[in-house]
């Protein structure tokens, strides 16, 4: 924010309120008293005084992060620098003054320049300095608050974009259309089998449209879900799935976000079994550890290999993450690759 | 149903997943002169099946374990008539709906799969009807269609479609209709699969074909420069023109 660039367009922007001020003192001296050399020198001293003072009051805010602090500690510092600052011009404007008068550079009708006169000039331009500080702090908060609020829009329509993408990986049509095909040639083979797919399959369809919105959910009602989409895939892959569980029983109601161990099932049945000539050996282990709960997800395959969408899966899952401070893993071990979850409880 | 050939149209039926194919053999079984010859799981698999048992036609699973159907029309020298099956797969439809190849969807509609299999009989089927069973290796003729694809776009053409096979680097450039496509064979393996009356080795880089020539103009030192019908120009080296004076003559 605080750059070379933005430094450069404060001080030309910067230029306009102090110019005004000055316009309006040189013609408020001619509606009153005529023009005069000293009174002209006056409203040119105070106008750049006071450029230059606003600008360091800028600096030393930005510097100091001044707007981040309570508003109270603001204003006082804000006020502090107004005081201080307009005293510090007039008392430029007084050395000056007196100097151009001594060297008859300038005249003034009094004739000389009073230390009463620099006092009331003081509180005048002191309220200047506190109407300018008020304009600019104003300023920025409006922008601020503008900024904000587009950042958190950004962030909830991108939050959204990646739910959005997850949920239409659930509900993946290859996985949809191959179940119902699978259906069509079980009701002739084993009615029986059929009925239980259908139940299966429903199941899952309906836990991915009902997609929670909550942050945890239970380890057990999770694994139940992917119960019922195992039990789908098992239909497909029959003798290529082959599915070990090691769930430890402390860990049943651990919490996780949800969704998330489903993706690494369906990752390592998409990008393992699936692939893998034979298929081979699902395995998923929970253990509950002192403080986190701990997923293993192990398919045979090479990470890498069959790369195409691993991206919304994954991008979801450490968005999740993110949010409740877990970790998540993606290691080769040997011929197999394990998915590693970890999640604070 | 109107039966044109006394023949049953031989079918095979390529798919990972055993319930998939349990489908289309009930499906096959309801249409009339179709004989299954036999099923595949995997591509290697798929690829043995089809050079042993020359089916007419092949139901053509795309996502198998050990690659994709296109893997295993990219290993045949010669492509049988494919009607490809997918669940659901929104690349390979892509490819498909640009070059109008023949696609089933999972679940299959009976009524999509018989007139995919009317299709199949209706010219007569290009790769396997001349060519017995134990001369897998003869040359191909204008008829035979081979496979090509190149990037995310595939073709079924005829080798009499190709006007020309230039030097690509360690490939070559298939010329056919307005496409081209890069191909992993060297220029001298095609030259040997495809038939001599058809395809002329005009220089060091290019194969023509000669029923694609339009034009043949005399260029510098005695070579000539071949106009084709889609456009292009081959030069035929010297050391060649005399050959093709001789094969283009009367």
């Amino acid at each position: 924010m605080h750059t070379p660039e933005t430094r450069t367009r404060f001080w030309w922007a910067n230029l306009l309120p102090w110019l005004a001020y000055l316009a309006m003192n040189l013609l408020l001296t001619r509606s009153y008293g005529g023009w005069n050399s000293g009174v002209v020198l006056i409203c040119v001293l105070l106008s750049a005084g006071l450029y230059l003072v606003s600008g360091a009051i800028r600096h030393q805010a930005l510097r100091q992060r001044w707007l981040e602090q309570e508003l109270i500690a603001l204003a006082w510092r804000l006020l502090l620098c107004v005081v201080l600052g307009a005293l510090l011009v007039q008392l430029v404007i007084a050395g000056l003054m007196r100097l151009a008068l001594a060297l008859q550079w300038v005249s003034l009708p009094g004739g000389n320049f009073s230390l009463i006169a620099t006092l009331g000039y003081w509180i005048n331009t002191s309220i200047m300095l506190g109407l300018w500080c008020a304009g600019w702090t104003g300023w920025r908060a409006l922008r601020h608050a503008r900024e904000s609020r587009i950042a958190r829009l950004r962030a909830e329509a991108e939050r959204q974009q990646i739910e959005h993408d997850a949920l239409r990986a659930r509900l993946n049509p290859h996985f949809v259309f191959n179940a119902l095909n699978n259906l069509r040639a079980l009701i002739l083979e084993d009615p029986q089998r059929a009925r239980e797919l259908v139940g299966r399959l429903s199941n899952t369809l309906r836990h991915a449209l009902e997609h929670s919105r909550r942050d945890s959910v239970p380890l057990s009602g999770e694994l139940a879900v992917i119960e019922d989409y195992l039990a789908v895939e098992a239909v497909h892959f029959e003798d290529r799935l082959r599915i070990r569980r090691d769930i430890d029983p402390a860990a049943a109601d651990a919490l996780l976000p949800p969704m998330a161990l489903q993706l690494l099932v369906e990752n390592a049945i998409k990008h393992g079994i699936a692939i893998t000539p034979g298929g081979g050996e699902l395995h998923i282990r929970a253990e509950r550890l002192p403080g986190v709960l701990r997923l293993h997800v192990e398919n045979p395959g090479t990470l890498g290999r069959g790369g195409a969408g691993h991206g919304v899966g994954l991008a979801y899952l450490r968005h999740v993450l993110t949010r409740v401070h877990g970790r998540f893993a993606l290691e080769q071990h040997g011929d197999r690759v394990r998915a590693t979850l970890e999640v604070p409880q | 149903m109107k039966t044109s050939a006394a023949a049953p149209l031989r079918v095979l039926i390529v798919d990972d997943a055993r319930l998939a194919r349990a489908e289309l053999r009930t499906l096959l079984a309801q249409i009339e002169l179709v004989e299954l010859v036999g099923e595949a799981e995997d591509v290697p698999q798929a690829c043995a099946e089809i050079t042993r048992l020359h089916p007419d036609l092949v139901l053509l699973d795309i996502q198998m374990p050990s690659g994709s159907g296109f893997d295993v029309l990219d290993a045949l020298e010669r492509v049988p008539a494919v009607v490809f099956t997918t669940a659901y797969d929104q690349y390979a439809l892509r490819a498909f709906e640009a070059n109008a190849l023949d696609y089933l969807l999972k679940p299959v509609d009976p009524a999509r799969l018989a007139a995919a299999i009317d299709k199949a009989r209706q010219p007569s089927p290009p790769a396997t009807g001349t060519v017995s069973g134990d001369d897998t290796r003869s040359a191909l003729g204008a008829e035979d269609q081979v496979f090509l694809r190149d990037g995310e776009r595939c073709w079924f053409v005829a080798t009499g479609e190709i006007s020309r096979i230039v030097v690509d680097g360690n490939y070559v450039r298939v010329w056919f209709r307005e496409h081209s496509a890069l191909l992993a064979r060297s220029l001298s393996a095609l030259e040997s699969r495809l038939d001599p009356a058809l395809f002329f080795r005009a220089n060091r880089n290019t194969l023509v074909n000669l029923r694609h020539i339009r034009t043949v103009e005399p260029s510098v030192a005695d070579g000539y420069t071949l106009g084709l019908r889609d456009g292009g120009q081959v030069e035929v080296s010297r050391r060649q023109a005399r050959e093709l004076r001789e094969r283009l003559a009367l």
